[in-house]
């Protein structure tokens, strides 16, 4: 893993207008930063504002204010973003949650992975695009027989591979994951996560992987950040968040993995869920080398 | 009283509406009609025109206000008509106003019986329909609709012309009365007959179909289930709730529509002479008749949406979540 | 790769074969679709079954009932009505098809930038529909067709075209509306597929069969305009033979009595129309059956 950062998302605010007067601050203020060939989890609980973060990285929504450093390129800025839009599009992918809906059913499978390729006008690299669709399908464990097949006829777990065949195909150097394996049974989760650490260690892309599952954050990510109601609350690498929370909300978070002894979790205790104690305003602060929670800063 | 206010700004937003789709509705006519080419002159002064001299001509264009860029004529006109005063006919060389209010009635009948006929019939074999659904009855009557729903009107008059007026010679062909018996009611119900029969036939039987889909869709709720359960009477189900749930949507249904069935006795009307506002709104498009035309456009337009906002506020009474989203026509009725 | 992964928890089932005693062509409209070709064949390939010219004025034999010689009948200018309904339903179907492609081409335009428009713009739009309904279709009609000029085959097309996309424009918006926030709309914009990538490639395969009977009851729809305005007179021009400007002569026939001039092409036509609709309406009960099987 080098130093080099290829994303670095700057105060980060995106507010969905509800009606004339409410509105809703999905994000507010967030601010981190990926670095070439990490993998970064981002986890929090249902509609603290992962997804919008997500979707904001990837131009679906033009966050209010903030910054999105792509390689230095700011993607919010459509001037820029017209300038870099060919490389933009083909080094940044993204995988949906529920592979149902983010592939089309009128498309063959081969037609849905040859799409960036076609769209972008590239030359396959192994003479047609049926034979990159199939190449990539073989990298993401399926048989070329599906290749014909509509999406509608494929399991679960068979539909998001062919989605990470899709992302793959342009061989992107980040890679955005919005849940994606929020909508899969246990088994199938297990094998679509190893499927992503061994495909991360052979590409060496970087991975933005957005989940509510601690255990397979805890698996999957070098580093992790902690999100509720639109802040970030927490950074760190994965191992010192696990053996030491230091913000209110990733203590009790953490507390809530079930463990898979009886007897020590019967032993366990439950940290109370008080949400006053969530600290939510303040600045991100350094508490220990690459460690950092969002907090009042003490005065003096 | 916070409930009155808010249903006052309803409806004075709605009436706004009104008023800024009929300004609009004016405007473009006026330009499209003076756009198309054609002499106004020829309805004006018939095969005289032919004969005139340039200079005549200029004189008479000057006298009609034909000259000025069609912005001036159209504010021209715009302030004539805030006075009541909508120009002369230049076939008639009357006043607008009466040679329409001379025809109106007459397509009103023709209209407006037309469509009660119409609306109460379909109600009448929709509900058949459902009610013997599958058997013979709803089969012969949904395979007359298919059959008719195809039938252009003007054939449809042309072969009832054919059969009671020139063979069986029981019914007058042209007209909305004989010659010196126009006060005579039985004359003018005589008339009336084909030109109805023509209008009722061509919408009755997809009106009929609608009603039939929309109980059978109700018959299959749950609700209906429930009501059956309970030991309620099929008839007792039907008439109670399936029948109360889709008359306001029929209702709606049957607001849009009126431009479709007044669109319809403007094609009746050709073909069986009939002296109403279909027969003069086609003349005066054909012959740049303006000042009628405008008329007879702004009226139809008014009414029409009119119709559509009726529907649009009883939908959204039967369905809150459709507020602001546009009324759909239904899918298939034919345009002409 | 295949050794690192295992598939767990997928026990195969024996395939059970499904034998059913329905017949293909079963609830299909057939009669309606074998009827409907053999009009097209016949109207295509007129050349080899009309027994005279249809543009020929056989003056000795005007207003002559159907006969051997005149399978049909002629009509007042003597011509023969046999092969002219052979050689006219070439250019009736054709205003049909060509009017329905140019209003289907509108309406898909018109309601995919109206459902993908921002909220503002997509009212804008559709009060703007609402506007266009309100003046009466026959009257836009005679002036549309007046700014175009004499009214030829192309040009009746494009008037009857122009006239009736509103309908099928609504119903394309409301699916747009529903299909714009699928995540393979927002994957394939992220790709960089523009607005017509998306229309063609992923929204008009999602919505195509739910307006698909619309479509041919547009057809429908255009062959009854283009017959009622060219027998109204502002249609087509006696000398172009086509369905309605057949009918165009009525009124001299009621005046004789001629009915084969009337109800002969009138009931060709009817049964063309018939056969039309009967397949409209197989397609549109087999999409609501397939919404209410979701």
């Amino acid at each position: 893993m080098s130093k080099e950062i290829l994303l670095d998302v700057q105060h980060l605010s995106h507010i969905f207008p509800l009606t004339k007067k409410a509105a809703l601050k999905a994000v507010d203020d967030v601010s981190f930063e990926i670095r070439r060939g990490e993998i970064f989890g981002l986890v929090g609980e249902s509609g603290c504002g992962k997804s919008t973060v997500a979707r904001c990285i990837m131009n679906v929504y033009k966050p209010q204010s903030g910054r999105i450093l792509y390689k230095g390129i700011d993607v919010c800025d459509a001037k820029e973003f017209g300038k870099n839009k060919r490389m933009l599009q083909t080094t940044r992918q993204m995988i949906f949650q529920d592979s149902d809906s983010s592939l089309n059913q009128r498309m063959k499978v081969c037609d849905i992975i040859a799409e960036p390729m076609k769209i972008q006008h590239m030359m396959p690299k192994r003479g047609s695009l049926r034979a990159e669709a199939e190449f990539q399908m073989y990298y993401v464990g399926l048989d070329a027989e599906y290749l014909d097949k509509y999406p509608g006829e494929l399991s679960g777990g068979q539909r998001q591979r062919v989605a990470i065949a899709r992302a793959l195909a342009m061989e992107p150097e980040l890679l955005v994951a919005d849940e994606p394996i929020a909508s899969l049974d246990v088994s199938i989760q297990a094998q679509i996560v190893n499927l992503f650490k061994h495909l991360q260690k052979e590409h060496g892309f970087s991975f933005l992987f957005i989940a509510h599952d601690l255990a397979m954050v805890a698996f999957l990510c070098d580093r992790v950040g902690v999100m509720y109601r639109g802040k970030l609350v927490e950074i760190a690498p994965t191992k010192e968040l696990f053996a030491d929370p230091r913000h209110h909300y990733t203590k009790a978070l953490l507390s809530a993995i079930p463990v898979p002894d009886p007897r020590k979790e019967r032993a366990r205790r439950l940290i109370e869920f008080r949400e006053e104690d969530f600290l939510c305003d303040g600045e991100l602060i350094q508490e220990a080398p690459e460690h950092f929670v969002l907090g009042r800063r003490k005065k003096g | 009283m916070k409930n009155s206010f808010v249903q006052l700004i309803y409806f004075g937003k709605k009436f706004l509406f009104f008023l800024a789709s009929v300004f609009l509705l004016s405007v473009a006519v006026f330009y499209i009609s003076r756009l198309a080419p054609g002499d106004p002159l020829v309805s004006y002064y018939g095969d005289r025109v032919e004969k005139m001299s340039p200079e005549e001509r200029g004189w008479v264009e000057e006298k009609l206000g034909l000259n000025d860029p069609i912005f001036v004529q159209y504010i021209r006109w715009l302030e004539n008509a805030f006075h009541g005063d909508f120009g002369i006919s230049y076939k008639y060389k009357m006043d607008v106003a009466e040679v329409i209010g001379a025809r109106i009635g007459n397509t009103l009948i023709l209209g407006g019986i037309g469509f009660l006929l119409i609306f109460g019939l379909a109600l009448l074999l929709g509900v058949l329909c459902a009610w013997y659904e599958d058997r013979m009855l709803d089969r012969i009557i949904c395979g007359i609709g298919t059959v008719t729903s195809c039938i252009p009107e003007f054939w449809l008059s042309l072969v009832l012309i054919l059969i009671f007026a020139v063979n069986l010679k029981w019914l007058p062909s042209s007209g909305a009365y004989a010659i010196g018996e126009a006060d005579r009611l039985g004359s003018r119900i005589l008339h009336l007959i084909l030109p109805m029969t023509v209008v009722v036939m061509g919408h009755l039987w997809y009106y009929a179909y609608m009603i039939r889909n929309k109980i059978l869709e109700e018959v299959r709720a749950d609700y209906v289930l429930l009501a059956k359960s309970k030991g309620l009477k099929k008839q007792s189900v039907m008439m109670r709730h399936c029948l109360r749930n889709v008359i306001p949507s029929y209702l709606s249904i049957m607001a849009i529509s009126v431009p479709h069935i007044l669109g319809g006795t403007y094609i009746v009307e050709t073909v069986f002479s009939y002296p109403g506002i279909g027969t003069l709104s086609y003349e005066s498009a054909r012959y740049k008749d303006y000042n009628l035309l405008m008329l007879l456009c702004i009226l139809s337009g008014i009414v029409v949406i009119f119709c559509n906002m009726a529907a649009q506020i009883i939908n959204e009474k039967i369905n809150p979540r459709m507020k602001s989203d546009a009324v759909t026509v239904p899918a298939e009725v034919t345009k002409v | 790769m295949r050794e690192r992964f295992e598939m767990v928890g997928i026990r195969q089932m024996p395939k059970e074969e499904i034998s059913s005693k329905e017949k293909w062509y079963h609830g299909k409209p057939v009669f309606a679709a074998a009827v409907l070709t053999i009009v097209i064949i016949g109207c295509l390939f007129c050349n080899l079954i009309m027994t005279k010219d249809p543009a020929y004025l056989d003056l000795e034999n005007c207003n002559v009932p159907p006969c051997r010689e005149f399978l049909f009948g002629t009509d007042t200018m003597g011509r023969d009505i046999f092969s002219m309904i052979w050689y006219g339903g070439r250019i009736s179907l054709f205003i049909g098809i060509v009017a329905t492609l140019i209003s289907t081409v509108v309406a898909i335009i018109f309601g995919a930038v109206s459902g993908s428009a921002p909220k503002w713009a997509d009212t804008l739009l559709m009060r703007l529909t609402d506007l266009l309904i309100s003046v009466p279709g026959l009257l836009v009609i005679i002036l549309l067709q007046a700014i175009l000029g004499k009214a030829s085959v192309l040009s009746l097309s494009f008037v009857i075209g122009i006239t009736s996309w509103i309908a099928v424009a609504k119903v394309v918006r409301t699916e747009v509306l529903r299909l714009r926030g699928s995540e393979y709309v927002i994957a394939s914009k992220c790709m960089g597929g523009g607005f017509f990538h998306v229309l063609w490639k992923h929204l008009t395969p999602n919505f195509i069969s739910s307006i698909m009977f619309m479509i041919v009851m547009n057809i429908r729809s255009a062959i009854i305009a283009e017959s009622t305005l060219s027998f109204m007179g502002i249609g087509l021009p006696v000398g172009v033979i086509s369905w309605g400007s057949m009918l165009s002569l009525a009124e001299q026939a009621l005046l004789t009595n001629a009915w084969w001039m009337i109800v002969i092409p009138g009931v060709f036509m009817l049964v063309t129309l018939l056969c039309i609709t009967s397949i409209g309406n197989y397609m549109r009960k087999k999409v609501s059956r397939r919404q209410s099987n979701l």
